[in-house]
């Protein structure tokens, strides 16, 4: 890809309505209309509420991303949006006011991956990030151990087998009335706890690089139901130690992951990746040993529209483009 | 300057350009997958038409009722579009569209159209010169209701628009009710309201343009949302 090229990103997979604007590597605008007031009162993300709201923010986000950038529409050369994994309807907003706008311009339209967008989000702070790497991915929809050998060649080796650790988070948080989104509520909850407190269940040892965390919410559970009137508990020390459960099963398999394939450099993106128990213990981790440790930072690492103009950016270097979609190849096997 | 209109909102997805007169269109019938094929089939019809994209004036689209997905997917088209060329932008109701097509008729006009769920949108007309008058709000309505409805009513009736899915043989062999065309909407159906609306003036902000859903969002609450009492001290 030839310099100087600005690229227009697009990411309505799931709550929130994303638009980003780059210059090369310059982050011109990275904006992000939340719709966590919307979904509050159901504890949760409504597919169809989530989508009406993208299509009533989208065509004011659009505007004010290019003014707030300083730009004109016709000196956008690249237009990209996220094509999946996600709610349907949502990623149906995005997608097709994005590729409708290359259209119009008659302006090259790239879909790309959800996923390839948090792998390639560390690039926005640290253009050196180079394979090999091993990347966490964790959100309230994904929990994903990928092995990113080359730039377009993603190498699925754990996931869930149930809950995403977000998940784990809101479920959790939507039964205590802690709030939503979980993960951000429970760690405010948390601070100055003591996660010693509850010894919630880690997960067993295993062959694979694959979590599981409905035990452990099960078990967060149980223990609230087994507790009697004049036995209560501090919500503080409650909630630290369901956030240390949850980062200690995240660690231990990925630092497993990460000493069986002997990558030189870890990363990681997703909502939870926000999380700062969960940062810090990465970083342990990585000076430990001896790894390099680029995260993107909290802002960057929940759904964002910048990661997807950097993934669009940093895979556009020998494709001939067209409307046809160039589909940057996707992480789910 | 070209004119482009398009329907998305039920199982038939079209589109026509226009000047005075039809220039090219396609139908296809939408189903999973088709996610994208909306703008991709508009390329074509404009490489089919050898036209330019900046020589486009206007869009019609069908803004509603019918499917969602469909609806969101032609409404963010059309943003998409307009809001990149700058031209404006005229949403045109499915159930108007169907019953203006029947204009000529002296019947009354019931207009119905499929929004999943048992559920219709259903709004009756009378045809004046020219065109036709809405006698009501469109409402929801269910298939028992609408079969008392049209059987209770012994005026002389047009049925236009998704009869035929509800499977009704009462309402169907209603001796004051004559099945008619259009069976669904299409792209010229919206482009002969839409150049009305559009040439009166008659259309609103692009800013305040929505989808006419007309019905709440479907919330399905999770179990675990029950917030128990938890014995718990700050
Ligand atoms: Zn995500």
């Amino acid at each position: 890809m030839s310099e100087n090229k600005i690229i227009l990103g697009f990411e309505t997979s799931c709550d929130e309505t994303a638009i980003a604007i780059m210059r090369n590597e310059e982050l011109l605008v990275n904006k992000i209309s939340s719709q966590i007031d919307i979904h509050e009162k159901f504890g949760g993300v409504v597919p169809e509420v989530a989508s009406r709201a993208h299509s009533e923010m989208i065509r004011n986000l659009f505007h004010s991303s290019l003014n707030e950038a300083g730009i004109e529409l016709s000196e956008v050369d690249i237009v990209a949006s996220t094509d999946g994994p996600g709610l349907a309807g949502s990623l149906v907003v995005g997608y097709n006011f994005a590729k409708s706008i290359a259209w119009s311009l008659e302006k090259p339209f790239l879909a790309v991956d959800h996923m390839v967008g948090h792998l390639s989000a560390p690039l926005i702070e640290n253009p050196n990030l180079k394979p090999p790497f091993l990347s966490l991915l964790v959100s309230g929809g994904h929990t994903q151990i990928v092995l990113v050998e080359k730039w377009g060649e993603y190498n699925l080796i754990g996931s869930t087998i149930d809950d995403a650790a977000g998940e784990a988070f809101d479920k959790l948080s939507r039964y205590c009335g802690f709030g939503f989104p979980g993960g951000p509520a429970i760690q405010k909850i948390g601070e100055g706890g003591d996660e010693a407190k509850i010894d919630f269940p880690r997960p067993k040892t295993s062959k694979t690089f694959d979590y599981s965390f409905s035990g452990l919410k099960t078990a967060a559970i149980y223990y609230l139901q087994g507790l009697s009137d004049d036995q209560p508990i501090s919500k503080k020390d409650f909630a630290a130690s369901y956030q240390e459960a949850i980062v200690d099963s995240l660690m231990s398999i990925f630092e497993k992951a990460v000493k069986e394939t002997n990558v030189p450099t870890i990363s990681g993106g997703g909502g939870v990746m926000a999380n700062s128990r969960l940062r810090e213990k990465l970083m342990i981790f990585s000076e430990v040993e001896d790894k390099e440790l680029l995260l993107p930072s909290p802002k960057l690492s929940t759904d964002n529209a910048a990661m997807i103009c950097v993934a669009a950016k940093n895979n556009l270097i020998t494709n001939e483009l067209g409307l046809d979609d160039i589909r940057l190849s996707s992480v789910i096997s | 300057m070209y004119k482009l209109s398009f329907t998305t909102s039920g199982q038939y997805i079209s589109a026509g350009l226009f000047d005075n007169k039809l220039l090219g269109s396609f139908i296809f019938k939408s189903d999973k997958g088709s996610t994208s094929l909306l703008i991709d089939q508009i390329n074509e019809l404009f490489k089919k038409v050898d036209l330019e994209r900046k020589d486009l004036s206007v869009i019609y689209f069908d803004n509603g009722p019918g499917y969602y997905t469909g609806l969101r997917i032609g409404f963010s088209v059309a943003q998409g579009i307009c809001a990149s060329l700058g031209i404006p932008l005229v949403p045109v109701n499915g159930l108007d569209a169907l019953a203006f097509a029947a204009h000529t008729s002296h019947r009354k006009i019931c207009s119905l159209i499929d929004i999943k769920r048992n559920e219709f949108a259903y709004c009756t007309y009378n045809p004046v010169p020219g065109g036709v008058v809405r006698n009501t709000d469109p409402e929801v309505i269910s298939v028992d209701n609408l079969e008392i409805k049209i059987t209770s009513d012994t005026e002389k009736k047009l049925l236009v628009g998704n009869w035929n899915l509800l499977n009704n043989k009462k309402i169907l062999n209603d001796s004051n009710s004559k099945l008619a065309d259009p069976k669904f909407v299409t792209a010229e159906h919206i482009f002969n309201v839409g150049e009305r609306l559009f040439d009166s003036d008659n259309y609103p902000n692009f800013n305040e343009i929505e989808i006419e859903y007309m019905r709440e969002p479907d919330v399905t609450l999770p179990k675990e949302n029950l917030v128990k009492k938890v014995n718990f001290y700050d």
